[in-house]
């Protein structure tokens, strides 16, 4: 996906957003999150620049307003997370200072302490959430939808959840949302994702922004109000085409209530 | 087994009547139910040889080729053409093929396989030759990861009879790796252009060393993750080529001319098919028949008159314009197919469409990965459909694509009828649809007499 720089009105300010090794964790589109946070913004006269940030790089987190940080493979996972130590320190700094977070499956559970594989080695997360992961013998797969609350105000996200991870939150993690249908974080206690300060994560592919502009709104919301040092209050836009694809999102996910895959998938085999 | 067969010709012939896609896979189903072993009767206990074509993208026209240039050289072909690739579709082509005292001709079965049915099929038919084209990211929602779907087919190549034959794509250094302590006979294929036709992408999905998973290093980039590799950790490289393309010429929309090196000479060919992605397809057929001991002296002409298999940038007249018709499932099938279409302007009236379906998919978050960016200061119009057309226009949107531009037909007959409105007399309407709603756009196509049957091709 090319991902263009935006440039912002007279007086407007520029997002600084860094995107967490896009060429490792790029299997389910999330990258789709970059463009929604650009698109909601610049609609608003809003500028954003991209930077993206590969292996052996440690960049000042919190310099931006905004990282990503999305979902791969178990492969591309492990270089990311034998990387990721030399990063975690400034990832923590940045979330203790308001930077926005936000990750996505692969990106949740490196985002928390620690994921052990089903087999291999345990691998070290980045320390930011409270929170940890296992290896689970099975897969979900399928649309799912939670309710999230953000600065008081609740509303339903939808996506597609794709992961066998097993996440259990600790006493400093927040749930992100609260399952509606889907696995959630354990197929268990009916959280979803994890969430602390302008931290949010969560197991949602779709790529799961677009189909929420809610939530886009939300984080590009703190995002300004943390780039400006000013309330920021986002002129409406007309969601109709975003609507339409969240309430079919929304409607399949509801369907599938009580399932764990959406699809029998192909027997592969080991 | 007789009744099997009889049974299965029955199925075809009734499926045929009702006009259910020419009775693809229906056959396998009965003669299965009746003789689970049907399949291995007729191949394996009948000394047929199977060439099995596997991979994520070019399987089809891979085997068109391959049988094409059987058939030019007097070889008898059974091939399943309409893309039935699973272990049905198998059974179906050799019950249509075999007599219906269960005799089969002296015949090379061409056979596309699916990556997933591969795991059972291949001990069904033993494969003879193995050509593996690619590993793309397909269906995350049904194959799982790409490294799942190249674990299968290595366990499928590291399990071939000693005196197969493994064809693999060196350019895709998975692919490349497969089986690498097999004993047996390995050809190899790939581009060797000396210059660039693609770059890497954040949407290329293997650039990492197979053996060591360090990144790769390309001298030349051909198409996503395909080209000419190093590995500067651990010194996996591409190997030689058995088979090179060394010159590739694209003409529109209207064909591929190549030059491919062969162990003893080479050969000039002309396809009137687009796209780098022939020029691959049409190596990995050489290689193909090199494997099985096919000499291709005819082969300069094989594939001159080969008409592209359905909706694979398949040209249609319409009468007042031009239908383009192209299939595309995942990002790569997707972009490559955009990439072609760039070269001849294309597309500037659209018709998008993606379905969920068993064989498509749930999971879209790959139309992200898709190059729409590129393509829409070229858009004109777009009518979006399928039963995920909500998907599609919230990507074209996020794309840039003006609202006034775009219009959302969910039925697809209704969306033809719009687009080709839409689309000036003498211009020419580009269609880009997941399989489902091509094979229903065709059809809708086929009623009003522009196409014979999908199957037909």
């Amino acid at each position: 996906m090319t991902i263009a720089e935006f440039a912002a009105d007279e007086d407007a300010p520029t997002l600084r957003i860094a995107h967490l090794y896009p060429a490792l964790l790029n299997v389910a589109g999330d990258g789709g999150n970059v463009r929604a946070i650009q698109f909601r913004a610049h609609r608003r006269g809003i500028g954003s620049t991209v930077v993206d940030i590969g292996l052996d790089e440690s960049p000042d987190f919190a310099a931006f307003d905004l990282v990503f940080f999305h979902g791969g493979q178990d492969v591309e996972m492990s270089v990311v997370a034998a990387d990721l130590q030399r990063k975690s320190g400034a990832l923590r700094d940045a979330a203790d200072a308001g930077v926005v977070i936000f990750g996505v499956c692969a990106g949740l559970q490196l985002l928390g302490r620690r994921y052990i594989p089903s087999s291999g080695p345990a691998m070290e997360g980045a320390g930011v959430l409270d929170l940890e992961t296992r290896g689970g013998s099975q897969r979900f797969m399928q649309h799912a939808a939670c309710d999230v609350t953000v600065a008081g105000d609740s509303a339903t996200v939808v996506g597609f959840e794709n992961h066998s991870g097993l996440t259990d939150l600790g006493p400093d993690a927040a749930p992100f949302g609260t399952v509606i249908a889907g696995a959630g974080n354990n197929g268990v206690d009916g959280t979803e994702g994890a969430r602390r300060d302008n931290v949010f994560a969560t197991y949602l592919h779709g790529p799961v922004l677009p189909k929420n502009p809610w939530l886009t709104d939300h984080l590009l919301v703190l995002a300004v109000e943390r780039a400006t040092g000013a309330a920021f209050v986002p002129r409406p836009l007309d969601d109709s085409i975003e609507d339409r694809n969240h309430q079919v999102a929304l409607d399949k996910a509801i369907a599938n209530r009580g399932q764990r895959t959406a699809l029998q998938p192909a027997q592969m085999g080991r | 087994m007789i009744a099997a067969l009889a049974a299965g010709k029955a199925a075809a012939g009734a499926s045929r009547l009702l006009r259910r896609g020419g009775g693809s896979s229906l056959p396998g189903v009965v003669a299965r139910r009746i003789d689970p072993d049907v399949l291995t009767s007729l191949t394996v206990g009948q000394g047929i040889p199977v060439v099995a074509v596997t991979g994520s993208n070019g399987k089809t026209t891979t085997a068109r080729f391959l049988a094409a240039f059987l058939r030019a050289e007097g070889v008898q072909v059974a091939q399943n053409s309409a893309g039935a690739n699973l272990l049905q579709g198998l059974t179906s082509l050799a019950v249509g093929t075999a007599s219906l005292r269960g005799r089969m001709p002296d015949a090379i079965m061409v056979a596309e396989i699916d990556e997933a049915a591969l795991r059972l099929a291949a001990p069904e038919v033993v494969p003879r030759v193995l050509v593996v084209t690619n590993v793309f990211r397909d269906q995350l929602d049904r194959f799982g990861e790409i490294y799942a779907v190249a674990g299968v087919i290595d366990k499928v190549a590291q399990g071939l009879d000693a005196q197969a034959v493994l064809v693999v794509n060196a350019d895709d250094p998975m692919v490349c790796d497969l089986a690498p302590q097999r004993p047996g006979r390995r050809i190899t294929y790939g581009l060797e252009l000396g210059h660039d036709l693609d770059r890497l992408s954040s949407a290329a999905d293997s650039i990492r060393c197979p053996r060591c998973r360090s990144e790769l290093e390309y001298a030349h980039v051909y198409l996503s993750h395909l080209g000419e590799y190093h590995c500067p950790s651990c010194g996996f490289s591409r190997p030689p080529l058995d088979v090179a393309v060394t010159k590739v010429e694209i003409d529109g929309l209207r064909g591929t001319r190549c030059t491919v090196r062969i162990p003893d000479g080479q050969l000039e060919l002309s396809i009137p098919q687009a796209g780098v992605h022939i020029a691959y397809d049409a190596a990995a057929a050489v290689a193909g028949a090199l494997a099985l001991g096919v000499a291709l002296d005819h082969g300069e002409s094989a594939l001159q008159g080969l008409r592209p298999a359905f909706g694979r940038l398949e040209v249609i007249d319409a009468g007042e314009c031009e239908i383009v018709l192209s299939f595309a499932k995942n990002p790569t099938s997707f972009n490559t197919t955009l990439r072609t279409l760039a070269e001849a302007g294309e597309p500037r009236h659209l018709l998008v469409a993606v379905s969920n379906t068993r064989v498509d998919g749930e999971d879209f978050g790959w139309l992200w990965d898709v190059d729409f960016e590129g393509v829409v200061p070229r858009l004109v119009d777009v009518t979006v459909s399928g039963l995920r057309g909500d998907e599609l226009a919230t990507r074209l949107k996020y794309a840039g694509l003006d609202e006034s531009r775009m219009t959302v037909v969910d039925e697809l007959d209704a969306a033809l009828n719009r687009a080709l409105d839409e689309t000036p007399n003498g211009e020419r309407l580009v269609v880009l649809a997941g399989y489902t709603p091509t094979i229903q756009l065709r059809e809708l196509m086929q009623r009003r007499g522009w196409v014979g049957r999908y199957w037909q091709t």
